[in-house]
């Protein structure tokens, strides 16, 4: 069994993001890193390898920095490196193309996939891919088992958690799952040093960048917060309940 | 051009975002149809001021939520842009429309305005991105970031019978042990300190923590004194975190605690000190004991729509 | 915040790939599982076996020793492990030190095959744990005198004496001890449980408090003829261990440094006095500056010291040099830094007193900072300043 695993790189999260006229200053990142619903996706993976010797093929779409993040998955364990080289901007449907046609290539019948990447915020690959190559797809998923006929995925609901089952081909789609993330070590460093990396473009898997009626025209800061309020008395924590909602946002 | 909106079920009905999604439609401008995956609500929808027409979609692959099948039996009904609450559902099905139709996605929009320009939060918050949409796409719209739209109207209902097949079961519903939520993980945290006069009065604290889906915190202090376990410290040697919203309840401010949760997007403190040093950093200081603040706050949020 | 290493001028550009990677991963695994609970282990004076465990697996011990299950990295590699383990506390860089410096080094060095092949695998992995006993309780700076005796009697030797301040003696699997035999130093292997053999653990320590420190009692301890190391003689053998462990701290200490560093910028940014952020005034940007530019040389040093290493390009005098030098500033850094901390200095919410009572032995331990001057002394002159002439 293949096992693709899409990675994306991003800005670590504890990196400061500097913009400059209008755009992120990627030069004055201090360190990328996996995103890390990318990482969940990535140990569940490695865990298939190890229980059902699965060939986990890593998978990225970025620039030439993102070999990377290929590296830290092969330190870990991934088996086979594919970076899809593309630099600048990539409408979501062109991105999603790519990175199925990439999954066909590989010829992978379940990808792992996080549920949103750290820098665009989104969530829209796992889902899309799945659209795309005609796979199911089952989001917000902690962990995963491969069952005789399919996989039998946990994942979050509304009102908790439910186990469903699926049959292959598949995408899943991983948010924080409650297993320890494995560290790289000397060992799986100095090999992954020698892991090949695949390394085509966009072209070789007969994808356009063409607009799609969506254009970033820029990227600021966040309004300065107001400064802060004074409430003088115990009924005023009614008043700021409701600035929690209707200010801040954040009820 | 026209609007379509795929609305969300929950447990106690349709989402409460739903108005708010038309009022984003009025933004955008033109017919504006409601779709309602599995039913229910529909007349709660067509009272909605600004919807043309309410489409309830009936069939078995509705029991279960399934983005695949789901966007398979809506694709043929949805024209123009099509808006969802930027919920993990929402999101999910939003991207699946999206790729199955052939348009763009555009998720977890905060502000639409004419155009369409939105603006969305990148990099966890760190930056605001501004898009210009300029053919129809998907967007999914963050919950509370629009005014709703009024009550009043009925637009026409119909209903459409799809015969779509589920591409998964459920096997297990588990329901969440109320296990309770690591501060390093939670997006609400709401601390307690010395100022909480007793250890007991930590269930006050959980009580509200209950109602928001948050974390429990504390101070060094009362973590030391009371012997409550280190994975709750908040502080220089606990955990540094960065929630959305930080309630400090009895907590003075100390330079260490402060320098675990200064990073917080929005703190409120609650401590009757007025010269606290918490308040230097409080988004929203009350200045009250937390005896008869927090019940106060805790109603609140409770009555909040 | 996040821990952010001071890295003035991006020296760490220069490391290989492999060596960033090696970096990230000990940097992690410190802050991940060697803060949240050091200043418990502190208080409690014990090292983790979850430490030991941990650093086995990620095959960092015994860094730059090639073969029998090591790592084989580059002497910088070393390095770089050793600046981040310090960084989390130097009882965790001693650990390590010890290990693959002082204990696994000579047997890797001078050890016949089979003694290599039983031991070194599993200290490669942190499953046996090793020791060195060099200093005794009357002699520390002179060791040349050590009255540890070694005598051959049958078909094994037996070592009479004591050993004090020994790290990981009360948890080593083995101990490598240094013993005269017929006047000549030679090393043994000494193994937990060789009859005639104790290790009790010293108590007491300010510093280090996070570092097992032990005494070695031999008392008619017998162990068998295939223990005794047959490639060196004389002070030769340890020396040649410190070099590659005082080379290790000469690294380490700039992991303290920085850590005091960082505590002390961010403390003052945070700090209202007189209306102001205390880093907002001259005193303390001069503090700050003056720690920015230390920590910066000694980066250098330490990092060209890697490269001479690697090159097999170095004289001892060099490692000297570095080790004196970084342990010093690093010690006077987080001086400074406790000073600008105010009283919070002295809790143990913040790093920077443990760093400055760690770095007190670290100043003292693989040659005394005056040692390390006489060394340079002796280089410089021709003349050796140790003993006073007759
Ligand atoms: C925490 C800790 C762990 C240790 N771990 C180990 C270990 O694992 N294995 C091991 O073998 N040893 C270990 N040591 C011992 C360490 O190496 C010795 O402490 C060190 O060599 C100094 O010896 P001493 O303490 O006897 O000091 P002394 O040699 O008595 O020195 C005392 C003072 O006199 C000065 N001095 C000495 N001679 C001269 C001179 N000729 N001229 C001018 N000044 C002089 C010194 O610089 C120092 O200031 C450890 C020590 C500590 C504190």
């Amino acid at each position: 069994m293949k096992v693709a695993v899409l990675i994306k790189q991003v800005p670590d999260t504890t990196a400061k993001v500097g913009i400059t006229s209008g755009s992120v200053d990627e030069g004055a990142i201090s360190k990328w890193s996996i995103s890390p619903y990318d990482e969940y996706a990535l140990e569940s993976a490695l865990s298939l390898q190890s229980g059902s010797g699965a060939t986990v093929v890593a998978i990225t779409l970025g620039p030439e920095r993102s070999s990377k993040s290929l590296i830290d998955a092969a330190a870990v364990g991934a088996d086979e490196l594919l970076h899809v080289v593309h630099d600048g901007g990539l409408g979501s449907l062109s991105l999603q193309k790519a990175l199925s046609e990439a999954v066909t290539r590989v010829g992978a019948e379940v990808v792992l996939v996080g549920k949103q990447a750290a820098d665009t915020n989104s969530g829209s690959t796992g889902p899309g891919v799945a659209k795309m190559l005609n796979y199911s797809c089952v989001g917000l998923v902690s962990r995963i088992e491969a069952g005789s006929d399919g996989f039998e995925a946990t994942r979050s609901t509304p009102s908790g958690m439910e186990r469903v089952s699926v049959k292959l081909p598949c995408v899943f789609a991983f948010d924080k799952g409650d297993v320890e993330l494995r560290r790289p070590n000397v060992r799986g460093i100095m090999m992954a040093k020698k892991k090949p990396i695949e390394k085509i473009s966009l072209a070789d898997l007969g994808v356009d960048n063409t607009g799609e009626g969506v254009s970033t025209t820029s990227v600021d800061y966040p309004p300065e917060k107001p400064e802060g309020q004074r409430f003088e008395g115990a009924d005023a924590a009614a008043e700021v309940a409701v600035k929690l909602r209707e200010e801040a946002n954040v009820i | 051009m026209s609007t379509t909106i795929i609305a969300e079920q929950q447990e106690e009905g349709i989402h409460p975002t739903l108005p708010q999604l038309v009022h984003a439609a009025s933004i955008i401008g033109g017919e504006c149809t409601i779709i309602i995956p599995g039913g229910g609500g529909e007349s709660e929808a067509s009272e909605i001021v600004g919807v043309d027409r309410v489409l309830k979609f009936n069939g078995s692959c509705f029991s279960v939520f399934d983005s695949q099948s789901w966007s398979s039996a809506l694709k043929g009904s949805v024209g123009g842009t099509v808006l969802l609450a930027s919920t993990p559902r929402g999101r999910e099905l939003g991207a699946s429309l999206a790729a199955d139709i052939g348009i763009s996605v555009v998720q977890d929009i905060t502000s639409i305005s004419e155009g369409i320009n939105v603006e969305r939060p990148v990099f966890s918050g760190k930056a605001i991105e501004k898009v210009t949409i300029s053919s129809p796409a998907v967007i999914t719209i963050r919950p509370n970031s629009l005014d709703p739209a009024g009550n009043g109207a009925s637009a026409p209902v119909s209903t459409i019978d799809s015969g779509e097949d589920l591409r998964m079961a459920v096997e297990e519903a588990i329901t969440k042990a109320s296990e309770k939520i690591d501060v390093s993980e939670a997006d609400i945290i709401i601390s307690g300190g010395r100022g909480l006069g007793d250890i007991s009065n930590f269930e006050k604290l959980e009580e509200v923590a209950s109602t928001l889906g948050a974390a429990v915190g504390a101070s060094r202090a009362v973590v030391d004194e009371w012997g409550l376990p280190h994975s709750m410290q908040v502080g220089q040697t606990g955990k540094t975190v960065t929630p959305s919203l930080y309630i400090a309840v009895g907590i003075s401010g100390a330079i260490q605690h402060l320098a675990g949760m200064r990073s917080s997007s929005y703190i409120v403190a609650i401590n009757k000190d007025p010269e606290a040093p918490i308040f230097t950093v409080a988004d929203y200081g009350i200045v009250a004991s937390w005896e008869d603040a927090l019940p106060v706050l805790h109603d609140s949020i409770k009555a909040l729509p | 915040m996040g821990y952010e290493a001071l890295d003035f001028y991006d020296v760490d550009s220069l490391l290989t790939d492999e060596e960033r990677m090696i970096r990230d991963a000990v940097r992690d695994w410190v802050d991940e599982s060697v803060i949240p609970k050091i200043e418990n282990a502190c208080r409690e004076g014990v090292f983790l076996d979850e430490w030991r465990q941990d650093i086995g697996s990620m095959g960092i011990l015994g860094a730059p020793l090639k073969g029998y299950g090591c790592p084989g990295l580059s002497y910088t590699a070393y390095g770089v492990i050793c600046r981040e383990l310090e960084r989390g506390d130097s009882g965790i860089r001693s650990f390590a030190s010890v290990q693959g410096s002082l204990a696994m080094y000579p047997i890797w060095d001078f050890g016949s095959e089979e003694q290599k092949e039983k031991y070194l695998p599993g200290m490669a992995t942190g499953e046996l744990i090793g020791c060195f006993g060099l200093t005794e309780p009357d002699y520390g700076s002179n060791p040349g005198d050590m009255v540890t005796k070694a005598t051959e009697d049958g078909d094994g030797f037996v070592l009479n004496g004591a050993k004090m301040w020994i790290t990981n003696g009360t948890i080593a699997d083995l101990a490598i001890v240094w013993a005269k035999l017929d006047g000549v130093i030679r090393g043994f292997i000494v193994e937990k449980g060789d009859p005639g053999f104790s290790a009790p653990e010293m108590k007491g320590k300010h510093s280090l408090k996070a570092s097992v420190t032990s005494e070695l009692v031999f008392q008619d301890c017998r162990i068998p003829k295939d223990r005794i190391l047959p490639g060196v003689k004389g002070l030769r053998g340890p020396f040649s261990c410190l070099n590659n462990a005082r080379f290790g701290i000469s690294w380490g200490a700039i992991g303290s440094a920085q850590a005091c560093y960082d505590s002390a910028k961010s403390y003052a940014l945070s700090r209202i006095q007189f209306d102001h952020p205390i880093a907002a005034y001259q005193l303390v940007q001069n503090k700050l500056a003056w720690m920015l530019r230390e920590i910066t040389k000694g980066q250098l040093l330490a990092y060209h010291l890697g490269k001479k290493k690697d090159a097999g390009e170095w004289i001892p005098e060099h490692i000297s040099l570095a080790k004196m030098n970084n342990v010093d500033i690093a010690l006077e850094i987080a001086r400074v830094s406790r000073d600008i901390h105010g009283a919070n200095g002295i809790l143990d919410e913040y790093p920077v007193m443990r760093h400055m009572a760690n770095l007190e032995s670290v100043k003292t331990y693989e040659g005394t900072h005056d040692i390390h001057n006489l060394i340079l002394g002796r280089h410089i002159t021709g003349i050796q300043a140790f003993t006073k002439g007759a």
